[in-house]
C-alpha cells in the first residue's frame, strides 16, 4: 500500500499562486476559477499543504483580531462584527480638545477610542500618542481614512491597557501641508484610571 | 505524473470494489485531508468539515464498494463532486450547527486541531503591527471580519482593486516576517 503514496506529488510542476489561494480562502474569486481551484486540490497535496498554510495565517490573524491586542484603526462593522461574535467592546468618543475619563475592566475584549475630527479635504492623517509630559510615545503613520469621515476609530491594545497604571494619555490627530508641514486636526485626552487589582506592570 | 494517478486511482478503485480493507484506509488517507480543506473553505468550522469528512468518505466507499464509479480514473473528481453535494445539503438544513454542537460540544476536533499548523503567536504579533497602517487595518478588518473587498474599499475610500492589491503586499510580507516560504 505504501508504494501508493508515490501519487502524493510532493512538488507540483503547475502550482496555484499563493495570492490566488488567499483569494480563493476568501471567497474572492469567480465560481469558474474556484471550482478549477478545487480540481487541483483534489489531485495535488502540495497545493493543499500551502493552501493550509494560508489557513493557518488567516486564523492566526482572526486570533489576533480576537485578543484586541493590535493598535490600529477599525471600522464600525468590525465592532459591530466583534459584538456579534461575543466580545465586549469599551468603547470612549473623544470631542476635539476634550477630555474623557477612562477605564478598562478584566471582561473587556476591545478598548476603542473614536476620535470626532473633520477629514474633509485630507489625504494623509498620522495618529500620534504622546505621554502627560508630552513625550511621543507612538505613532501610527498615514493611518487609513476616508476623506470626509468625522471620527477615527482607534483601537488601543486591551492588552496594554489592562496592564496600565492610573495615566493620562494624550492622542493627537495630525496633517501635513504640501511643504510637509504637521498640521493638528484634533488632540484628545484619555485620563485613564486603573480599576483592575495590583499596580499597574509599566 | 497525471499517467500513474490514473492507474493508481483506477487500482484503488479496483482493489476497495473487491472488499480491500487496506485499500479503503488508504483512499481515506489520501482523500481525507483534501475533503476537510473543501468542509473548512465552504463551511467555515472545524467540526463541520470534519464531519463532512466522515460523511463523504463513507459516501464514496458505499459507491466504490458497489462498483458504481463507471470512470475508476476520476476518482478525485467523483469525490469532489460529493462534497459539493453534500455541501449543498448541509447548507440546506437548519438545524445542521445545533446538532453538531450537541454532538461535539465546544471542543476542536483533533483531526482538524492538527490539521492546520499553529504559528509562533508572538512572532506574527510583530509582524502583524509591524505593517503599515493602511496594510495591518486591511488585513485583520479582511481576516477577522471576512468583509469583501468592496466593503473595505468602501470604507478605506479606495477601489477594490487598491485593496487586492495593499492586500496581497501585506501577506507576503507577513509570509517573509513568519519564514514562511513563497515557493510555488
Amino acid at each position: 500500500m505504501n508504494s501508493r503514496n508515490e501519487n502524493h506529488p510532493l512538488k507540483c510542476s503547475n502550482p496555484i499562486d499563493v495570492a490566488i489561494l488567499d483569494d480563493y480562502w476568501l471567497n474572492a474569486r469567480t465560481s469558474p476559477d474556484e471550482a478549477a481551484i478545487e480540481e487541483h486540490l483534489f489531485e495535488c497535496d502540495h497545493c493543499g499543504e500551502r493552501l493550509r498554510e494560508v489557513i493557518a495565517l488567516a486564523e492566526g490573524i482572526r486570533e489576533l483580531a480576537r485578543e484586541g491586542s493590535l493598535r490600529m484603526v477599525v471600522s464600525d462593522a468590525f465592532l459591530e462584527r466583534a459584538s456579534a461574535q461575543g466580545l465586549r467592546v469599551r468603547q470612549y468618543s473623544a470631542p476635539r480638545g476634550g477630555s474623557v475619563e477612562c477605564t478598562v475592566t478584566a471582561d473587556d475584549d476591545l478598548l476603542i477610542g473614536r476620535l470626532a475630527a473633520n477629514l474633509s479635504g485630507v489625504t494623509r492623517v498620522d495618529l500620534c500618542v504622546y505621554d502627560d509630559t508630552g513625550i511621543e510615545k507612538l505613532r501610527l503613520p498615514d493611518i487609513p481614512i476616508r476623506s470626509g469621515a468625522s471620527s477615527v476609530i482607534y483601537q488601543e491594545s486591551i492588552t496594554f491597557a489592562k496592564a496600565a497604571p492610573t495615566n493620562k494619555m494624550i492622542v493627537r490627530l495630525v496633517t501635513f501641508d504640501e511643504a510637509g508641514i504637521e498640521l493638528p486636526l484634533g488632540e484628545y485626552t484619555f485620563n485613564h484610571t486603573r480599576s483592575l487589582p495590583g499596580p499597574g506592570a509599566w | 505524473m497525471m499517467m500513474d494517478i490514473v492507474l493508481n486511482y483506477a487500482e484503488l478503485v479496483r482493489q476497495v470494489g473487491a472488499g480491500d480493507r487496506e485499500a479503503e484506509a488508504e483512499l481515506c488517507r489520501r482523500m481525507g485531508p483534501r475533503i476537510r480543506l473543501y468542509g473548512l473553505r465552504h463551511l467555515r468550522d472545524a467540526h463541520a468539515a470534519e464531519d463532512l469528512t466522515q460523511q463523504v468518505l463513507i459516501t464514496a466507499l458505499e459507491a466504490l464498494r458497489a462498483g458504481r464509479l463507471r470512470e475508476p480514473e476520476k476518482l478525485a473528481s467523483f469525490v469532489l463532486g460529493t462534497c459539493r453535494m453534500t455541501v449543498l445539503g448541509l447548507h440546506r438544513s437548519t438545524q445542521r450547527k445545533e446538532r453538531l454542537l450537541e454532538q461535539f460540544g465546544a471542543d476542536l476536533p483533533a483531526a482538524v486541531e492538527s490539521f492546520i499548523p499553529r504559528l509562533d503567536h508572538d512572532l506574527l504579533t510583530r509582524c502583524v503591527q509591524s505593517l503599515k497602517e493602511r496594510e495591518r487595518s486591511i488585513v485583520v478588518m479582511t481576516f477577522y471580519d471576512e468583509q469583501t473587498g468592496a466593503d473595505v474599499a468602501s470604507f478605506l475610500g479606495v477601489s477594490e482593486a487598491n485593496v487586492r492589491v495593499i492586500r496581497h503586499r501585506a501577506i507576503h510580507q507577513l509570509r517573509d516576517c513568519m519564514g514562511v516560504s513563497h515557493e510555488q
